[in-house]
């Protein structure tokens, strides 16, 4: 019995591959940090309670940096997801090669910077009133 | 029972837009949609234009969207519609050269753009006789070697109406039959058409393409077992 389709068959990855592999890995990633997040804001410490001393839930969750690399975490993921999505929807309607590239880098830069921010914001801190 | 059929037209020569032409027509309801174009083409509009062939949902000649969704107009039954209005319209995202009639060159230049025909570089076998294979191996592909290439999936497919370019549901499906044949050899160069940009990433599993399947090709299926073999490089 012939069986000749064992020849390999691997196409080399390129920026289409990565960035739908990226889109999967990503949502892996979200499902744990999104569920944690849920979980502590909506049940174990629950809205009401957030409500009533916003500034200082702030302040005791800032005042851990597990939580503050956790948050940061989370914003780049979800963002990376967010972006990497509406590059998806974009290039339905940008056909023009140049076009793609443009629209391709200025997404990733609209990431990174918007995710570095944050990122400074929450590890960093803010610095203490006197 | 009496029905009223509304059918899109556009004469490329005397319309700038489409509009729609309307009969009350007295109908079996076992009567096909292809019965009723029969029809107002014999008894009210010599003019109307449709493609048919086989009349019996083989040859893919008359896939149309039929109260919305694209379906063979030989294999819908007035009865299967249940509403006394029924609506033609010509498929979308292909170009309108006449009333029903679409230009089916992108689709078939997407369909011959993946190899849709048995590679195998290596001689015939010492014999003479066919190439063989096991029944398990044939089973791996059986599915998509029913499309009968009607477009019906193509041109349900969000992704492809907005980008022409994406070689669309029915390309994947023949790239599949052929990809996961085991006597062929050319699934290496197929994987590497469908990797890019224009391949099978485009596809966003709306799931569009199955439902509208005249022949049931689990076609979403297909497309993800494509992405399989590019992300492992197995044919499995």
């Amino acid at each position: 019995m012939n069986q000749t389709n064992s020849l390999p068959v691997n196409p080399p990855a390129n920026y289409e591959t990565s960035a739908w592999k990226w889109m999967r890995y990503s949502a892996f990633l979200l499902i744990p940090l999104v569920w944690g997040h849920i979980i502590l804001q909506d049940v174990v410490v629950g809205v009401h309670a957030i409500g009533n001393d916003p500034l200082g839930y702030v302040a005791q969750r800032w005042a851990s940096y597990g939580w503050r690399i956790y948050d940061a975490l989370l914003l780049g993921f979800a963002f990376a997801h967010g972006v990497n999505g509406l590059r998806q929807v974009a290039q339905d309607v940008i056909h023009k090669p140049v076009a793609r590239k443009i629209l391709n880098w200025g997404l990733f830069f609209f990431w990174l910077v918007i995710t570095l921010v944050g990122a400074v914001a929450l590890i960093a801190g803010v610095r203490q009133m006197p | 029972m009496k029905i009223t059929f509304k059918v899109l037209r556009f004469h490329p020569e005397r319309d700038e837009k489409p509009h729609f032409d309307s009969w009350d027509l007295e109908v079996e309801p076992t009567d096909r949609v292809l019965d009723l174009l029969e029809q107002v083409r014999g008894f009210y509009d010599g003019s109307l234009a449709f493609r048919r062939s086989c009349a019996h949902g083989v040859c893919g000649s008359d896939a149309m969207r039929i109260n919305g969704r694209n379906r063979l107009a030989c294999k819908v039954l007035v009865r299967d519609l249940d509403s006394n209005t029924i609506t033609v319209e010509p498929l979308l995202g292909l170009r309108v050269l006449k009333d029903l009639i679409v230009d089916m060159d992108p689709f078939f230049k997407a369909y011959r753009s993946v190899k849709p025909y048995l590679i195998h570089t290596s001689p015939p076998v010492a014999d003479g006789r066919e190439r063989l294979q096991s029944p398990e191996q044939r089973e791996r592909f059986d599915d998509t070697t029913k499309c009968i290439l009607c477009a019906a999936c193509t041109t349900s497919c969000p992704a492809y109406w907005s980008n022409g370019d994406y070689v669309g549901p029915a390309a994947i499906v023949n790239a599949h039959r052929f990809i996961f044949d085991s006597r062929d050899q050319g699934a290496a160069e197929r994987l590497r058409i469908l990797n890019e940009q224009t391949g099978v990433w485009r596809c966003r599993t709306v799931f569009n393409c199955t439902e509208a399947c005249p022949r049931d090709i689990k076609i979403t299926q297909a497309i993800a077992e494509v992405k399989r073999a590019i992300l492992t490089g197995k044919l499995d």
